[in-house]
Order: C-alpha cells, then sequence, then structure tokens
C-alpha cells in the first residue's frame, strides 16, 4: 500500500492574534478561487497572484527565523526546506505557484505514460538541462534514477519513499544501490516497474524533491557517509544554486546552519527549458533573530519578505496597516481532535458523535486567530485539495452534530443517550487520557477539549508535552492507548485527495512498531476497502469524486473532530512583488518573486 | 599556587566528564530522545529505523555507546555531527565562538566600568540625590527583562524600525576581521542590552561592600594616617571591595558566553547561545551536547580565573 505525508511542523501555522483580530475576516471578502475560501478584502492569495511581468534582476533578502531542515533534495521535508530546493532543483513534475492540482512536467518532458494494468509508468526528460558547476554535464534519465535509488539509502534518510514507492519492484529491499523496478532504456527515459497497480500515486509523489536529478559519480562518494554529506555539496539543476566553492562545497560557503544561506544563479541553468520565470539574481536568506523583529522589519523596509510564519503581533500590524503587503494562502492543512477508535470508551461511535456536537469548534479557532487565518473545519479533505467542493466544501455534510461549530449541547445530549447513558451524561468508570502539546495555541486546544468532555461527564486526564514527544512518544505510539489527541494536523505532500486521507484514517497503514500517523487508529473495514480502490483510480476528477466519498463516510462514523482549515499569512516589503506557493501554505516562491 | 591551579585544572576536567555523561544520559531517557527517529524525519518506517541506529551505534549496548561518545569527545574533541545539517557540531562552535566573545567581551566592558563607577559614586556620596537616583535607575534596570528591553531599544533606536534611527539594528552583525567599524556599531545595541542589568546589579553590590570596607578599621587609620580621600578610597576601600565584584564577573562572562540566548536572538547575533537555543527548538541533540559542554567549559575556565585574581587582589588568600 502507499503513502506517508507530511504533518503539520512545529511553529509551521499560527495566526494573528486571538484579541482584537475577531473581525479579521471581515464582512467584505473575496474568493481565492476554485475552493472559494473566503479571505478579507484588499489581501492577495497565491491563486490571485500574476506569475508573469516581474521585473528582473535584484537581490531579494529573505528574514527566516527557522533554520532549514535539510538541504539535501533526498532527505528534505520541511516548507522552508522546500523554499530553496525547489528553487535549486528540479523534480520530474512540479506545481506552477497558483495551483495544487495540476501539476507541470519539471525535468520530465511531458505527462507521464500509465500502461493499462498501472503497473507500468513512463517519463520521458528533457534535453538540455545541465548541473550547476563543478558537474556541468547534461542531466540524464540515469540522475534521475539514480534519486530515486538513494531514497532507500539508510544515509540519505528520506522519510516518505517508501510511503509513496513501496510499490516499486525490489523497492522494499533497496538499501540505496540500484532498484529493480527502475530502470533506464535510454538516456532521457525512465521506467518504473510496480508490484501492484499503484502507478496514480506513484506518479503523483514524482512532484517531490527525491525526483529531483543526482549525478552519482559525483554524489556517491558524499552518500558513503553516516549521515550523506551530499546536501553540503550539492548541485544545482534549477535556475538557483546555492553559492558554492569551486569544488562544490556548500557549507560554509552558500549555507552556514542557523546563520545563513545564499542562493545564486545557476550558470548552466536554460531558460527554455523551465517554467519559472526566476528574476532575482540572487537571494539571501537571513536565519535567526525574533519574530516581532523581523515582521517589524519586513513591513517597514525595502526588498525583504519572510519565510516563515510570523508573529501574531506583526500579523495584526500588517492586517491593520500593511495590507497589501500580506498574503493569506488557503489550503495551508488541518488541525483535528484524534480520538481512538480502536480502544477505550470512543469505539462507541455515538460517544465520539457527542463529543463531535459538545466541541466549541469557533473556540479553538479564535485561539488559533480568528477568521483571518483558519476557517471552521466540517470534513476531511481541505480547501484546494481536488475533492474538496465534492464534499460538501465550506459547509460541509449535513448532520446535526457538524452544524454548530460553537457546540451544541441538546445534540450531544441525543447521541450520549443512543449510546446507552440515558441522562444525557457519561456515567461509566473510566478515564479518558488527552494528551496535548506545549506552544500556543495547542494548550488553548487541549484546554477546550478538556472541557467539553467534562461537560459531558467524562473524568479527564490532560498531559501536555512539547510537539515531537506528543507524536513520537504518545499521539504516534499505539501501545500507549491514548483517548484524545486534541492538536494534531496534517498537510498533504501533494494535492491528492489520497495524499490528505489515506495515512491519517486507512485502518490498514497503522503502523505498530514505528511511528503511527493514523492517530485515532481508524480502522473500519468499509472504510480502508474503499480507500484501496480509490488508490487505484486514475484522473484528477475521478480521483476527486471517489475520495469525496470517502470523505463523507468518515465523516459519518466521525472518526476524528475536525475544527481549522488552516490559511497561512506570510509578509513582504512594500516593493516586493512576492508571489506565494498554494502547494506550500503560501511560503514565497524564489523562482517567480521580483522586486518592482 | 601552581599546585593549587594544577588541581582546579584536574576538578574542571572531570566536572566536564560528569556534564558530559549527565547529558548524554539525559538525551538518551528522554521521551524525544531517539537520535536514530529524529535523524530520520517525521514520517520514517520501522527499516529506517533499524537501519539508522545500526549505522550510528546505537543498536549497541547503553555503556558501548558511552565510551565511544567520550572517547570522541576526549580523545579526538569530536563532537558528532548535527542531525539535520551533517555539519560537524566542532566546526559550528568554532564559527559562532566569534560572535559570542565580541558580545560579552563588550558588554563586559561596559557593565564592569559603568556599574563598579556608580557603585563607587553612589556609596561615596551616600544618601545624596545622586545616590538615590543611580540605585533607583539600577533597580529598573534590574527588574528589566533582556528580551524586552532588546525589543525596546530597537523599536527606540534601530535604523531599519526605530522612532530615532541610530545604530544598526538586528541581523546586522559582521565579523570583526571583515569590518572592524561595522562590527563596533552593529554591537553597540546588544552591548547596552547586555550591560545594562549586569551594571545595574554591580553597581548595587558594589555600593554595598563599599561602605561596609569604608567603616573598617583599617580605613580609619588609613585615614589617621593624612593619606588623601580619593587614595583612601581608592587604594583601600576599592581594592578590597571589589573582591565579591571579581568573583561573580569570571561567572558572568563563562555563562554569558554559552547562554546569552536571547540577547543573541533579539539582535540576531549568530553565537553559541543562538545555536543552543536553535538546537533545543529542533531537537538536535549533537549541538545541544556540544554548547552544553562549551559553556561547561567557559565556566571552568572562568572560575579557574577568578580564582588566580581573587589571589593576586587578596594577599590574605594563600593557595600554597
Amino acid at each position: 500500500m502507499v503513502a506517508l505525508m507530511r504533518r503539520l511542523a512545529p511553529g509551521l501555522l499560527a495566526g494573528c492574534a486571538a484579541v482584537g483580530l475577531v473581525a479579521c475576516g471581515s464582512s467584505s471578502s473575496s474568493s481565492s478561487g476554485k475552493s472559494s475560501i473566503k479571505v478579507a478584502a484588499g489581501i492577495v492569495t497565491p491563486s490571485t497572484e500574476s506569475l508573469t511581468g516581474g521585473k528582473k534582476g535584484g537581490t531579494l533578502t529573505v528574514l527566516n527565523h527557522e533554520d532549514f531542515e535539510h538541504i539535501d533534495p533526498g532527505s528534505s521535508y520541511f516548507a522552508i526546506d522546500y523554499e530553496a530546493v525547489y528553487a535549486t532543483q528540479r523534480p520530474l513534475y512540479s506545481y506552477q505557484p497558483n495551483t495544487f492540482s495540476t501539476v507541470t512536467p519539471d525535468m520530465a518532458e511531458s505527462a507521464p505514460e500509465i500502461s493499462a494494468d498501472k503497473k507500468e509508468i513512463t517519463v520521458h526528460i528533457r534535453h538540455g538541462v545541465h548541473f550547476s558547476p563543478p558537474v556541468n554535464r547534461e542531466v540524464t534519465s540515469a540522475d534521475v534514477a539514480y534519486a530515486l535509488d538513494r531514497g532507500m539509502n539508510p544515509n540519505v534518510a528520506n522519510p516518505y519513499f517508501l510511503g509513496y514507492f513501496e510499490s516499486i519492484e525490489g523497492a522494499k529491499k533497496a538499501t540505496g544501490g540500484p532498484i529493480p523496478g527502475i530502470t533506464t532504456p535510454d538516456k532521457y527515459t525512465i521506467k518504473f516497474k510496480l508490484t501492484e497497480p499503484q502507478a496514480p500515486i506513484v506518479v503523483a509523489a514524482l512532484v517531490l524533491p527525491v525526483s529531483a536529478a543526482v549525478p552519482e559519480e559525483y554524489a556517491k562518494k558524499y552518500d558513503a557517509k553516516k549521515p550523506s554529506e551530499y546536501g553540503n555539496y550539492q548541485v544545482a539543476t534549477g535556475p538557483y544554486m546555492f553559492k558554492a566553492d569551486s569544488s562544490g562545497k556548500v557549507l560554509g560557503v552558500g549555507y552556514q546552519p542557523a546563520k545563513s544561506a545564499t542562493l545564486v544563479r545557476n550558470p548552466n541553468w536554460n531558460p527554455s527549458t523551465d517554467h519559472r520565470p526566476a528574476y532575482l539574481d540572487q537571494i539571501n536568506i537571513q536565519i535567526g533573530g525574533d519574530t516581532n523583529v523581523i515582521g517589524r522589519q519586513v513591513l517597514e523596509g525595502s526588498g525583504l519578505v519572510q519565510n516563515d510564519t510570523p508573529a501574531n503581533s506583526i500579523v495584526k500590524l500588517a492586517y491593520e496597516h500593511y495590507r497589501p503587503q500580506l498574503e493569506i494562502s488557503p489550503g495551508a492543512g488541518d488541525h483535528y481532535v484524534a480520538v481512538n477508535n480502536s480502544h477505550g470508551v470512543f469505539t462507541n461511535v455515538n460517544l465520539r458523535k457527542a463529543f463531535w456536537a459538545e466541541l466549541d469548534r469557533e473556540a479553538m479557532d479564535k485561539a488559533r486567530g480568528g477568521a483571518l487565518v483558519t476557517n471552521v473545519m466540517t470534513h476531511f479533505l481541505y480547501p484546494e485539495i481536488p475533492g474538496f467542493e465534492e464534499a460538501g466544501g465550506l459547509e460541509g455534510p449535513k448532520l446535526d452534530y457538524n452544524e454548530h461549530p460553537q457546540g451544541d449541547q441538546a445534540v450531544a445530549e441525543k447521541y450520549m443517550k443512543l449510546a446507552g447513558f440515558s441522562t444525557g451524561k457519561y456515567t461509566g468508570s473510566k478515564t479518558v487520557q488527552i494528551v496535548g502539546s506545549t506552544g500556543a495555541p495547542a494548550p488553548e486546544d487541549a484546554e477546550i477539549t478538556n472541557q467539553a468532555l467534562k461537560n459531558l461527564g467524562f473524568h479527564t486526564h490532560l498531559n501536555l508535552v512539547d510537539q515531537a514527544t506528543m507524536y513520537q512518544k504518545y499521539c504516534g505510539n499505539v501501545a500507549e492507548e491514548i483517548d484524545v489527541c486534541p492538536s494534531v494536523g496534517w498537510i498533504a505532500d501533494f494535492g491528492d485527495p489520497q495524499a490528505t486521507l489515506d495515512v491519517p484514517f486507512n485502518g490498514k497503514l497503522i503502523i505498530t512498531n514505528g511511528t503511527n500517523s493514523n492517530w485515532g487508529q481508524v480502522n473500519h473495514p468499509k472504510i480502508n476497502k474503499a480507500m484501496e480502490e480509490a488508490s487505484k483510480i486514475v484522473g484528477v476528477s475521478a480521483r476527486a469524486t471517489a475520495w469525496a466519498k470517502i470523505d463523507r463516510e468518515l465523516v459519518e462514523e466521525a472518526v476524528a473532530v475536525p475544527y481549522d482549515w488552516d490559511k497561512q499569512p506570510s509578509i513582504e516589503s512594500k516593493n516586493v512583488a512576492g508571489v506565494g506557493d498554494l502547494w506550500n501554505i503560501g511560503s514565497w516562491d524564489y523562482s517567480y518573486t521580483s522586486l518592482k | 599556587m601552581s599546585r593549587y591551579i594544577v588541581r582546579r585544572f584536574l576538578w574542571g576536567i572531570l566536572l566536564l566528564i560528569v556534564v558530559s555523561a549527565l547529558m548524554f544520559v539525559l538525551f538518551r531517557v528522554l521521551p524525544t530522545g531517539d537520535p536514530a527517529a529524529l535523524r530520520a524525519g517525521r514520517e520514517a518506517s520501522h527499516k529506517l529505523l533499524l537501519e539508522i541506529r545500526h549505522d550510528l551505534g546505537l543498536d549497541k549496548s547503553l555503556l558501548t555507546q558511552f565510551w565511544q561518545y567520550m572517547k570522541e569527545v576526549f580523545f579526538h574533541f569530536n563532537l558528532g555531527y548535527s542531525y539535520y545539517s551533517s555539519a560537524p557540531v566542532k566546526d559550528l562552535i568554532k564559527e559562532r565562538l566569534p560572535a559570542s566573545i565580541s558580545l560579552v567581551a563588550g558588554g563586559a566592558f561596559i557593565w564592569l566600568v559603568s556599574g563598579v563607577a556608580v557603585g563607587i559614586v553612589s556609596a561615596v556620596r551616600r544618601r545624596t540625590l545622586l545616590d538615590r537616583a543611580s540605585m533607583g535607575t539600577a533597580l529598573v534596570l534590574v527588574s528589566a527583562p533582556e528580551y524586552w528591553l532588546g525589543l525596546i531599544v530597537l523599536y527606540l533606536f534601530a535604523a531599519d524600525i526605530g522612532k530615532v534611527r541610530i545604530f544598526p539594528g538586528a541581523g546586522t552583525y559582521v565579523g570583526l576581521t571583515s569590518d572592524p567599524w561595522k562590527w563596533f556599531t552593529s554591537l553597540l545595541l546588544p552591548w547596552l542590552v547586555v550591560a545594562a542589568s549586569n551594571a545595574a546589579i554591580y553597581a548595587r553590590l558594589m555600593r554595598g561592600s563599599l561602605i561596609d570596607v569604608m567603616g573598617e578599621d583599617y580605613i580609619r587609620t588609613a585615614r589617621a594616617k593624612g593619606l588623601s580621600e580619593r587614595r583612601v578610597i581608592l587604594r583601600h576601600g576599592v581594592r578590597a571591595a571589589i573582591n565579591p565584584i571579581v568573583t561573580i564577573f569570571g561567572l558572568d562572562i563563562g555563562v554569558l558566553l554559552g547562554s546569552a540566548i536571547l540577547v543573541e536572538t533579539v539582535f540576531n547575533v549568530p553565537g553559541i547561545g543562538r545555536l543552543n537555543y536553535d538546537a533545543i527548538t529542533h531537537a538536535d541533540f549533537p549541538i545541544v551536547q556540544g554548547t552544553v559542554l562549551a559553556a561547561a567549559l567557559f565556566i571552568v575556565v572562568a572560575n579557574i580565573l577568578v580564582d588566580i585574581a581573587y589571589a593576586y587582589l587578596d594577599p590574605r588568600v594563600r593557595y600554597s
């Protein structure tokens, strides 16, 4: 089977201040496009930005509070990493900034060819794309094959390769050497042979940076190191490259961890082969600093952007005084309360529905910044993901426990009674274990959740730990049998409904001896079966329809309690024509951004 | 004296070993302390975790791992590699040390000179308006959190976001060797913030200590011998009163070198404190271990220097 996707990274999503910004989503709104998500008037969204006509030249300075996690395309898996990686590397396919559903051939020359049995994929790659110095030579299909081979190299430690590419023949047993199911019949063709009819998800995953070409003869010595040092000596295929010395060394030259990074033009980049306009000459990335200071520097300065989440106070300031410099990106992931479907009291579907009805989801969204940066989540496919509208759009399925986001005690009591508690309150002896996360606004999530459960008569035990511990030790550890995790969230790795629903809700993907991402241990045979069938469907529209139906079933089973569709704020200086990536939670795209 | 110094060095080394051991154990018993899981990323498969554990030697016994770690640290000065950037921790610390030294040295100079001077004046002009004003200001500065003070001075005086745009703001730090003037101006605001609360403490400490000393019999004797008041204060009073200042000065410098986190973060000075902070937020344990070890080293060295200075300043101290 398939799939492992990105969870919400620590600190990735925040929002405007809860106080004073309840009017963030003003009444005069404009649609961001396909998803009908509304943002306040005068605020740009990635869907409405112009991709053409930027001024050529100049240096953009990026002020980031957070550092990269990994700049090696084989291991990067973080929004901030992606902005540098997608400016310097060319995966087989990629998204233009204003879409999360339509892919554009990048290193590939055209759309992939999929065999009728969905077990073979053929991709033709472009002629005339060259690696940056010191390699300089033309990219071939063997370089793409090597990039994918290293996805299974433990020294590279790619976190998602097996999840998406497991069905490639021999992938499961590979350790960095050639994967038998990946062949290169000629210099410009790469073929994938699968053991199962999983071509749709394999093709969809070719937008991920692990498919960006890596020259074996150059990289092999770095990949032999434990861990691989290729990231610190990488070569580029995109319009930009990390500044490097003549040997190709990036570390200490174009990247100083937790300090700075410099992207310069790749002298070997051929614009006629690429959809990126690459207006800028150079991108200087300063790492560190306080988000309150950075935000003011960006708003009041020139030639600056911030590419991680601005402080709440800064979003408020930008909204009130620098509105044209604020971008809000819909489709930036979601947050929901995971409830344990396999162990404990919430194996009873009526108790899950009662909890859903009781929870004040509006209060949870206000804690995250209100309507400027959130929408009340009413089902599980999120905005900009194909299938969102088919699954009910913003309003969501018309079910009584989903009708009142501020909580509805009468409906909650109805389901408590259906669950066998005649007084409308829980009278059992079990204590509900809640594990939340520290760091605003997660403690508020936990408190509101705790209160809702107490209102239903449950005895609770609330434990707050840091986010990594919450996922690794508790919510992602099946053996702990945690009942409720109020602060889990998800960002799909690519714009496909399977990438949004499969891992968190497919019972067949529950991992019992590793880090499990089906936090609610959702395991309903009917839904599992439907997911298996839907994963084989080809075509955006057909997949959207099939997965929207699954979404409806998840809501009817109340497998979790959704509360927040995130909208990510980003800020820029007045003289920057920033273009945000809809597919990457609105982060500024260095290859499309220009100076005015 | 030399035997004492050697003995202190040996104790210092023992302390560093204990700190290393504590850090090692701590990071392996913490719930987030699985280096393989951190290295592998958020969605790693079980197979990948096993492979990385093997590569990093984490499948060996804890004792073997500890021995390997200590061997690397003390015999090869190898502090390991960052989980994220794969950069050697030793190099990262070495690269950031100049910024931390610059910040702490300048700040320490300001707070020592101003704190001691204000303390002397306050003690000599006891209960005057000047004394009350100085001590009142000191109280305010001691109470002001560094983070808050940093933001305030930036909003008031930074060239990019300030109301009165005088000094270079956050993120303007450059190395001393690349541009001495820029280095100096970029550190003015951070120095003032680092110095503010410390100077206030030193002023209060100096004042109290000097008032006590000035009441001693030997000061009366000095005056009776006909020495000028200036000489009595500076030669006999301050010299004795400064001992507690010397003690905390050395320790403060040692501590700050490894942990000026707030000032380094607000002003975006790429020092060791910020490196540590970033590593903690990313759970990049090799860097946390390395920076904590470096901070412990600074404190040990500072302690030894303080003791030597003590011997010089106070003839009653005998180390032999």
